[in-house]
């Protein structure tokens, strides 16, 4: 079984007003959608359940398919009341995992794949990048992402699938386990949840991060220029942000927005370890969302490790298919 | 007296106003560069690029512009291009810039709101029935709406500036037919009040109450009426809301007879209303009903000769005439 | 953005005060004191109190006929607004304008749009003389998913971005155009998406957390009056009453109205305070107990003040009387 969850509140947050970031439509999540399911339609998949909302992505898709192409997409919605939030991709993804579900394809940004990944347990998800900050979903045609699924489908023996487990952050509060990140962690002295987005960079006074590309942008940029952390390397890393005390580096912050940053103290930050947080008081802000909000008293600990979600190589995967004849139909 | 045509008098209104008040801004379609679709704006973005704007083809919006800066006490003069497309922003004038005052009670910071859209108005050339008619009838009953209707260069000028510095919503129709004509305009400057109807010729025998170029037509055919004995008044309301019915009721007190002639269609016709009032308020002087030289009850046509006739001519008001005198 | 306690607690006191005024005023209707069309805004206390957080004097904000309560949050005597909606005298408008046009111009709070689509104009206008005379100020219209379908929308939107006038657009989507469902009136699924037709910023947030409300409504703010230009902010809420006072609501579920009742943006409010430690129930019970007097004054203010006199009908028409007015 294939499982589908589109977050229909990505891409449209207060990014779009204090840096560049793009509109995403949910229109074209619906298009996007459409593709995937045109593309399982003619593997003949018809175990797909995707996550219900209040847009009804799903259904428009459907109809749209119906529509326009005659395809009469044949695909459950998944049993669960929406509460219209982010708890329903984590909800979703449970049910999938309950379901048996092969892979998940999302479609969201750092934020939705975060979700999702507190519920799906070991079922490997192929993330589809909507948006514009994101650095753990890739821009993947919907179409190509199909045929990887369509490979996690019916590889029943897994001789092509293949399949990635991802590093994480997992954030202690009071000793106890309380959130996680799949890319970056910031603290900041902020004190509401509020709009969520990160943008106010003179809050922040600390960072964690499981990666730091170069080639990126985000919180998890700021260590990638000066201090890269490939995704599939052993650490992450910790750095202290703002204080006049080591260097400055100019990062692309957001979509648009370039700053200079100062940093502090730097330090790798091992498989198992845990850093308490330096800050007394204010939120953690978990992939470029704050989360966690902590008061004076309270311990706070970051620690990395190993145990993220799998996620699907689409490039590998459908590489070693075709290498091995699986799309090749012999007359 | 130096004379100057009817558009050279809204420009040098315009120039006159926008020198004298910094906040005073002509905008509309096509009114910068280019200089206005009639050219009655030609030369003014020269001289005030930051304050003549060029908008897009966006009525709504332009009195969207209009209403917002004049409540803020700024003095908007949009154009819209012709007084045709006024219907398609009739919310703003019939529902807000005109209830506006009233409905909020005329409160402080809300009840100087003035502002003047000038409107090309009237038949002539050959545009057919979307951007030929006049327009006064379909503005009649708003409350709290004036209505500018001037004929002459001397009038539109003073009119134009009176209404620039009023506080009031203002529809300014000007004659396409006339923005040509010529007539004295003074050097120094003076304004004409609105509610300040003009005899433009003495008579005894009959009132005609004419608007813009039918102000013309009947001072004609009073002309060629006078070779027969007769003697005709002319009288221009100039605007028609407020409207002066005592120059009017004074004249037809005297000659005892009325003809309106306005181009628009009979049926409500914004002069028809004058022509009641006669009847309400004079009925006792009238020797005949009062008669309406008015366009027919059709849209107007596009052919030269069915607009030729169409659209009501000397002719036409001399046998209004020859009719209340039968 | 920074927020002091004194901030937030003022911010729930506007919300709560929205909320007891509103609800005063259906009991009022319910009971028949009061005349003509009343549509209430409770429910979407955090779109109208968020926002207004971030105007100073000289903003202007220009609403619809759901939002007395942003009259409220801008100043406007309380006692002046129900006066209004009781057609007396002593009202923001004399007695003339009633619920749909109640207002506080000097205050920068028209009230005067119950046809929906001129404020999406009209907004333009006021942020042109801002622009114009560089004063730092903006123009705010706040208006619904329905009134967006408006012609004017787009050219509201189209005139705000080309001028680059400091307009913020702010959509109140409550999913509802009186019994229309969104569903019925949109194909394009955020409303918000339709800010990149014009080039301008679009944001969708949860109209039903205050902080949020500010915070985002607080950035458009701070990019018009620097020059920015304008944003559409659609704030996802939720009205609780029906469109107008005595609508049946047979086009939604009591199901759906008690899902919303779960994100009243007062009780979310609250949670966060106490979880904040700056505010207790006792501090909650204080600020409801405070309101409650306000709103009675309000009341008492209203019926005690005379009917506007007859000769009101015939003031009020133009500035400059040349003429007279037929009676």
């Amino acid at each position: 079984m294939i499982g589908i969850i589109a977050n229909p509140a990505s891409g449209k947050d207060i990014r779009r007003l204090v840096a560049q970031g793009t509109v995403f439509d949910n229109m074209e999540k619906v298009n996007i959608i459409q593709r995937i399911l045109v593309v399982l339609h003619n593997a003949g998949i018809k175990d797909i359940y995707m996550m219900p909302d209040s847009f009804r992505i799903l259904e428009s898709a459907v109809f749209a398919l119906a529509r326009n192409l005659r395809i009469d997409a044949e695909v459950s919605e998944i049993d669960m009341i929406c509460e219209n939030n982010q708890n329903d991709s984590a909800k979703a993804a449970e049910l999938l995992l309950e379901l048996g579900a092969n892979c998940i394809i999302t479609l969201g940004g750092d934020g939705t794949n975060r979700a999702v990944a507190k519920g799906c347990g070991d079922v490997p998800l192929i993330p589809l990048s909507t948006g514009t900050n994101n650095v753990f979903p890739k821009v993947i045609e919907g179409t190509v992402a199909g045929m990887a699924a369509v490979v996690a489908e019916l590889d029943t023996e897994r001789a092509f699938f293949r399949t990635r487990r991802c590093k994480r952050l997992c954030v202690y509060k009071n000793y106890e386990l309380v959130d996680m990140a799949l890319v970056d962690a910031a603290v900041t002295k902020d004190r509401f949840i509020g709009a969520r987005a990160l943008w106010d960079l003179d809050a922040i006074t600390e960072i964690f991060v499981t990666m730091a590309r170069a080639d990126s942008i985000g919180m998890s940029a700021i260590a990638g220029y000066f201090h890269p952390v490939p995704e599939n390397g052993p650490t992450g890393l910790y750095i202290e942000i703002g204080k006049r005390c080591g260097f400055s580096v100019r990062v692309p912050i957001a979509p648009g927005m370039v700053e200079e940053i100062s940093v502090g103290e730097v330090r790798e930050l091992l498989p198992g370890e845990r850093i308490k947080i330096a800050t007394p008081e204010g939120i953690i802000a978990l992939d470029g969302e704050r989360e966690v909000p902590f008061r004076k008293g309270d311990v706070m600990e970051i620690g990395l490790g190993h145990d993220g979600p799998f996620v699907v190589e689409v490039e590998q995967t459908l590489t070693s298919a075709a290498r091995g004849g699986f799309f090749v139909k012999r007359f | 007296m130096r004379e100057i045509t009817v558009a050279e008098a809204i420009r040098e209104a315009l120039s006159e106003e926008m020198d004298r008040n910094p906040e005073v801004f002509v905008f509309g379609e096509d009114v910068g560069l280019f200089g206005g679709c009639f050219g009655v704006t030609a030369g003014l973005y020269q001289k005030y690029p930051d304050r003549v704007l060029d908008t897009m083809i966006a009525e709504t919006g332009i009195m969207g512009i209009t209403l917002g800066a004049a409540y803020s006490g700024m003095k908007p003069v949009p154009e819209i291009m012709f007084s045709d497309f006024i219907t398609v922003v009739m919310d703003y004038l019939a529902n807000q810039s005109s209830k506006n005052r009233y409905m909020t009670g005329m409160q402080e910071g809300g009840k100087d709101a003035g502002f003047v859209l000038r409107v090309p108005n009237g038949s002539g050339t050959r545009a057919a029935a979307q951007h030929s008619q006049c327009m006064e009838q379909y503005l009649m009953p708003i409350a709290g709406l004036k209505i500018a209707i001037p004929s002459t260069p001397y009038d539109t000028k003073g009119l134009l500036k009176y209404a620039i510095r009023g506080n009031d919503p203002v529809v300014f129709l000007e004659h396409k037919m006339l923005y040509g004509l010529k007539g004295p305009v003074p050097e120094e400057e003076y304004l004409v009040p609105f509610c300040s109807a003009d005899v433009k010729r003495e008579g005894k025998d009959v009132t005609v109450v004419a608007t813009q170029a039918m102000v013309h037509k009947s001072l004609a055919a009073a002309k060629r009426l006078e070779a027969e004995g007769l003697s005709i008044e002319v009288v221009d309301p100039r605007s028609l809301k407020p409207l002066d019915m005592k120059t009017i009721l004074n004249s037809v007190k005297k000659t005892k007879h009325i003809v309106v002639a306005n181009e628009a269609p009979k049926t409500h016709n914004a002069l028809a209303e004058i022509a009641l009032r006669v009847v309400e308020e004079a009925f006792d002087y009238l020797e005949a009903p009062p008669v309406r030289v008015c366009g027919p009850d059709t849209p107007i046509p596009f052919s030269p000769v069915l607009e030729d006739t169409w659209t009501r001519s000397e002719d036409d008001i001399i046998a209004g005439i020859r009719e209340v005198l039968k | 953005m920074k927020l002091t306690d004194n901030d937030l607690i003022g911010l729930y006191r506007d919300m709560v005060y929205i909320r007891q005024f509103e609800t005063r005023v259906q009991e009022l209707f319910a009971a028949g004191v009061l005349p003509g069309f009343i549509h209430l805004g409770i429910g979407q206390e955090a779109c109208m109190a968020g926002t207004c957080f971030n105007l100073v004097d000289g903003d202007i904000i220009g609403a619809t006929h759901r939002e007395h309560g942003v009259l409220l949050c801008r100043g406007v005597d309380g006692k002046a607004i129900m006066a209004e909606l009781y057609g007396k005298v002593t009202g923001t408008c004399k007695g003339k304008g009633g619920s749909m046009h109640a207002c506080g111009l000097k205050q920068g709070a028209l009230g005067n749009n119950a046809i929906l689509g001129p404020a999406q104009t009209i907004v333009n206008g006021f942020a042109y003389a801002h622009k114009f005379r560089k004063n730092g100020k903006v123009a705010v219209t706040m208006f619904g998913d329905g009134a967006s379908n408006r012609g004017e929308f787009h050219e509201g939107l189209n005139f705000a971005s080309i001028w680059n006038l400091p307009s913020i657009y702010i959509i109140n989507n409550n999913g509802y155009a009186i019994s229309v469902p969104k569903s019925k009136q949109q194909k394009v699924e955020d409303l918000s998406a339709r800010a990149a037709g014009y080039g301008i910023p679009g944001v969708q947030i949860d109209g039903n957390d205050i902080i949020t409300v500010v915070e985002t409504v607080g950035e458009a703010v701070k990019r018009a009056r620097e020059g920015g230009g304008p944003s559409l902010i659609e704030l996802k809420t939720y009205r609780w009453r029906g469109h107008f006072e005595g609508d049946p609501t047979p086009y939604r579920t009591a199901e759906e109205l008690e899902s919303w009742k779960k994100k009243d943006p007062i009780a979310r409010f609250e949670k966060v305070l106490a979880d904040q430690g700056i505010a207790k129930q006792k501090d909650f019970d204080g600020i409801a107990a405070e309101v409650k007097t306000k709103v009675d004054e309000c009341q008492k203010f209203a019926e005690d003040s005379p009917w506007p006199p007859l000769s009101e009908i015939y003031t009020d028409i133009y500035y400059h009387e040349e003429g007279s007015v037929q009676q």
